[in-house]
C-alpha cells in the first residue's frame, strides 16, 4: 500500500455478527490519476449476517456503489480493490472473494452472490428478449435450463408479473417498475445467497419503490435471502433494513440497527441527513438540505473528513481521525469524538418514534 | 401493416414519377431526343417520309411524336408497365435485353465489393473498438478517414495504372476473358472474378472506411453501457458478449446506410464500369449518352432508379423488423 495511513482504526471495533454471510475487512479502492491517487473506498470493514437486510445509505459520491461492487470483486477498471472478503456458503469452506481465479469468480457471481444494477432498463441487452437473458445465463452457469426457465417464471410470478409475456419482452417494451421487477428476477435465477441491490428504485416512482420493497420482503423470505440495499434513500430503507450502515467520505461513519439510527442517531452526518431527506410527515420548511458538498476522493480532508461541514467540529476533529466506537450500545458504533453531544447540537426536525415491533 | 403498405405505395409513386419525368423530357424537351432520333434516322434513311420517320420513333422510344401528349403518355407508361423499353437505336435490339445482359455483370461486381466492405469495416472496426487508442486504432482510424475521402474513381484510374498498366497483374477492361466461352466452367467463373478484381477493388478500398469508422464508433459506445457490465458478472463468454452485445448492438444501426451503399454503388457503376469499360448497365447507360441512344438511356436510367428506390425501401421496411429498438408503426405500444 501507499504512504496512506489507515484512517479507521476499526479492527476491534467492527460491529462483529455471529453468523456473518460476508466479512469484509479493510476494503479499499483506488484509482491512479493524473492528479492523484483517488481513494473511492476507504478501508470499510463490516460484517453482513445471513439473512439480514442491510441498508447502505450515503450521498452519490460516497462509495456506496463502490462498497456493492467490492462485494462481488467486480470493481471497474482502472479501479484496484484490495482487502479482505470473506463469503460463507450455507455449507462449506469460507471462500476468499478477492483470491479466486477467473473461473472462481465467474462461479461466484451470479450463483452465490447477484447484484442488481440501478437502472434496469440499461441492464438488459436492447436486442434481446428478457428471456434469452435468463437462458444464457442458465447456460453460461450449466445449470439445467428447462428448470431454470421454470423457477424463472415462478421468479416473475412471485414479483407479480405475467412471466411469459415479459419473458417474450424486449426490455424497452415494458415500464420502468416492470423492468426493475425482471432484473431482481434475473438476479435470483441461479439461487443466490446475497443480492446486492444499488439504487434498485431510484428511477421510480413513490408508490413503485414502496411495492418493490414490499415484494423484496416476500422474496428474501421465500428464497432466505441476505440482501444489502444500497440507497440514498435513508427513510425509505429505514423500514426494510434490520442494520444501518451510513457512508460519508468513502467510509463507514455509523452501523447500528434501523429503529437505533432513526431514534438516535449519534454521527453528526447522520442527523443532518435524516433532516435533510424529504418525509411525508415533515412539512417541506423543515427540510435542512446539508451545507456544503461531498469531499473530493482524491484530496479528503484530514481527520474526521466531515469536519468542513460538522457544527461540532474543533481542533480535535480537524488534526486527528475519530475512529469508530460503540456509542449507546456496544452494537451502535459511530466514527465521532462528540457523539454525545450531537443529539442536542443537531436536533431532529420531527418526533422520530421509536418502532418497537 | 399499414405502414408496410404505405411505404410500398410511396416506392411504386416515386417509380411512376420517375418515369412520368423520363417521358416529360424525351418528349417535351426542345431538341428533344425524339426530335433528334427523328432528324438522326433522317439522316441515315434520307427518303423515309416524316410519317414512317416518326412511326420508326414511336417503335424505338415508345413515344410518338405525332400523337397527342396524353395519348403518348398513355401508350407510353403501358409499354413500360409491360416490360417494353423500346428498341436500341445502336445495337438494333430491345433495351430490356440489353439491359438484361448487363444487369447481372453489375449486381456481380457489387455483390463482391459489398461483402467486401462490409467483412472488412466491420470487422477492422470491431477490432479497432476493443483497443481503441492502441496504436493499431489510431492508424487504421488515419488510414480509414484518408481512403474514404478518395474518390473512387481516382482509386481506379490509380489502380488501372499501377496494376494494370505498370505491372500488369490485372486486366485493364472486359467482364471475362475474350478466350474463354461463357457457361458454367472454371475457366469462366474464374476468369470473370479476375476482370472484377479492379472494378471491385476501387469501391472497396474507398468504401470500408466508412463502414469500419461507424462500426467502431457504434462499438465504443456499446461496450460502455451498463448492460455490458451485466453480461460480464452473469459470467457470460467473451465471445457471446462479442457477438450477441456488442456486435449486434452496433451492426444494426448500420444496416440502412449498408443498403444506402447499394444505392450509391448503382449510381457511381456508370463511370466505374466506363473506366473499366465493365459492361454492365452503369457501362451502358455512359455508352447511351455517348451515342445519343435514347432508348437506352431511358430504360438504363429508370432501372438504375428503381434499383435504388428499392434498396432505399427495403432499408426502411426491414430496419423496424431486424433492430427491435426501432418500433415500424408505433404500433407495438409498450404495455
Ligand atoms: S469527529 Fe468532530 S468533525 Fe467529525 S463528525 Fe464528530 S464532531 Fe464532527
Amino acid at each position: 500500500m501507499s504512504t496512506h495511513e489507515p484512517t479507521r482504526t476499526n479492527d476491534a471495533r467492527t460491529h462483529e455478527v455471529a453468523d456473518p454471510i460476508l466479512e469484509i475487512r479493510d476494503a479499499e479502492v483506488v484509482f491512479e490519476m493524473d492528479r492523484g491517487v483517488s481513494r473511492v473506498l476507504d478501508n470499510v470493514s463490516i460484517d453482513i449476517e445471513r439473512g439480514e437486510v442491510l441498508g447502505i445509505v450515503g450521498e452519490s459520491g460516497s462509495g456506496k456503489s463502490m462498497l456493492a461492487s467490492a462485494m462481488l470483486d467486480a470493481v471497474v477498471d482502472p479501479g484496484i480493490l484490495s482487502g479482505e472478503i470473506t463469503f460463507h456458503p450455507p455449507d462449506g469452506e469460507p471462500v476468499d472473494v478477492l483470491a479466486q481465479d477467473q473461473e472462481g469468480i465467474r462461479e461466484l457471481r451470479w450463483e452465490d452472490i447477484s447484484m442488481v444494477f440501478q437502472g434496469a432498463m440499461s441492464s438488459f441487452n436492447p436486442t434481446m428478449k428478457v428471456g434469452g437473458h435468463f437462458e444464457e445465463t442458465l447456460k453460461a452457469h450449466e445449470y439445467d435450463v428447462e428448470a431454470g426457465m421454470e423457477r424463472a417464471r415462478e421468479l416473475l410470478a412471485d414479483l407479480y408479473l405475467e412471466p411469459d409475456r415479459v419473458l417474450d419482452s424486449f426490455a424497452h417494451e415494458l415500464s420502468g417498475g416492470m423492468q426493475q421487477r425482471a432484473l431482481i428476477a434475473l438476479s435470483l435465477v441461479l439461487e443466490p445467497d446475497v443480492l446486492v441491490m444499488d439504487e434498485p428504485t431510484a428511477a421510480l416512482d413513490l408508490l413503485m419503490q414502496r411495492s418493490i420493497l414490499a415484494l423484496l420482503e416476500e422474496l428474501k423470505a421465500k428464497y432466505d435471502l441476505t440482501l444489502v440495499f444500497i440507497t440514498h434513500d435513508l427513510p425509505l430503507i429505514a423500514e426494510l433494513a434490520d442494520r444501518l450502515a451510513v457512508m460519508y467520505a468513502f467510509e463507514l461513519v455509523e452501523v447500528a440497527d434501523s429503529d437505533s439510527i432513526l431514534s438516535r442517531a449519534v454521527h453528526p452526518y447522520t442527523r443532518s441527513l435524516l433532516n435533510a431527506t424529504p418525509n411525508l410527515d415533515a412539512p417541506l420548511s423543515e427540510m435542512r438540505p446539508i451545507e456544503g458538498s461531498a469531499p473530493d476522493p482524491v484530496n479528503v480532508p484530514e481527520g474526521c473528513s466531515y469536519h468542513p461541514r460538522c457544527p461540532l467540529a474543533d481542533e480535535e476533529c480537524v488534526s486527528q481521525d475519530p475512529g469508530f466506537r460503540p456509542t449507546h450500545t456496544e452494537d451502535h458504533l459511530a466514527a465521532c469524538f462528540h457523539w454525545e453531544e450531537a443529539s442536542e447540537a443537531i436536533p431532529f426536525n420531527i418526533e422520530r418514534e421509536v418502532n418497537d415491533e | 401493416m399499414n405502414w408496410f403498405i404505405k411505404r410500398i405505395g410511396q416506392g411504386l409513386f416515386t417509380v411512376f414519377a420517375v418515369a412520368t419525368l423520363t417521358f416529360v423530357l424525351v418528349r417535351t424537351m426542345p431538341g428533344s431526343p425524339s426530335q433528334r432520333l427523328a432528324s438522326q434516322i433522317r439522316e441515315q434513311q434520307p427518303n423515309m417520309s416524316t410519317q414512317e420517320i416518326n412511326a420508326m420513333v414511336a417503335q424505338r422510344i415508345g413515344v410518338d411524336p405525332d400523337r397527342p401528349l396524353h395519348e403518348a403518355y398513355i401508350e407510353y407508361m403501358v409499354n413500360l408497365a409491360q416490360g417494353n423499353l423500346g428498341e436500341s437505336i445502336n445495337y438494333q435490339e430491345p433495351v430490356f435485353d440489353i439491359i438484361a445482359r448487363a444487369l447481372p455483370w453489375t449486381a456481380f461486381v457489387m455483390t463482391i465489393s459489398l461483402l467486401f466492405v462490409f467483412v472488412m469495416g466491420l470487422g477492422l472496426g470491431a477490432v479497432m473498438a476493443y483497443r481503441e487508442g492502441s496504436r493499431f486504432d489510431v492508424g487504421s482510424s488515419l488510414i480509414a478517414i484518408f481512403l474514404s475521402s478518395v474518390p473512387y474513381y481516382v482509386a481506379a484510374v490509380i489502380l488501372i495504372y499501377v496494376l494494370a498498366i505498370e505491372l500488369s497483374a490485372f486486366p485493364l477492361s472486359g467482364r471475362y476473358p475474350s478466350d474463354v466461352e461463357p457457361g458454367f466452367t472454371l475457366a469462366f467463373v474464374g476468369g470473370a472474378l479476375y476482370h472484377a478484381v479492379l472494378p471491385a477493388a476501387s469501391f472497396v478500398i474507398t468504401s470500408w472506411g466508412g463502414f469500419a469508422l461507424g462500426m467502431r464508433g457504434n462499438s465504443i459506445q456499446v461496450l460502455g453501457q451498463d448492460y455490458i457490465r451485466v453480461a460480464k458478472l452473469r459470467g457470460l463468454t467473451d465471445r457471446r458478449i462479442a457477438l450477441r452485445y456488442v456486435g449486434r448492438n452496433a451492426v444494426l444501426p448500420m444496416w440502412t446506410s449498408f443498403l444506402i451503399t447499394i444505392g450509391f454503388m448503382f449510381g457511381s457503376s456508370i463511370i466505374l464500369e466506363e473506366i473499366f469499360s465493365y459492361r454492365g448497365i452503369g457501362y451502358y447507360m455512359f455508352d447511351s449518352i455517348d451515342n445519343r441512344d435514347y432508348p437506352v438511356m431511358m430504360g438504363t436510367f429508370l432501372v438504375i432508379t428503381i434499383c435504388v428506390i428499392v434498396a432505399v425501401l427495403i432499408a426502411d421496411m426491414t430496419y423496424g423488423k431486424i433492430d427491435p429498438r426501432v418500433e415500424a408503426g408505433g404500433d407495438n405500444e409498450a404495455y
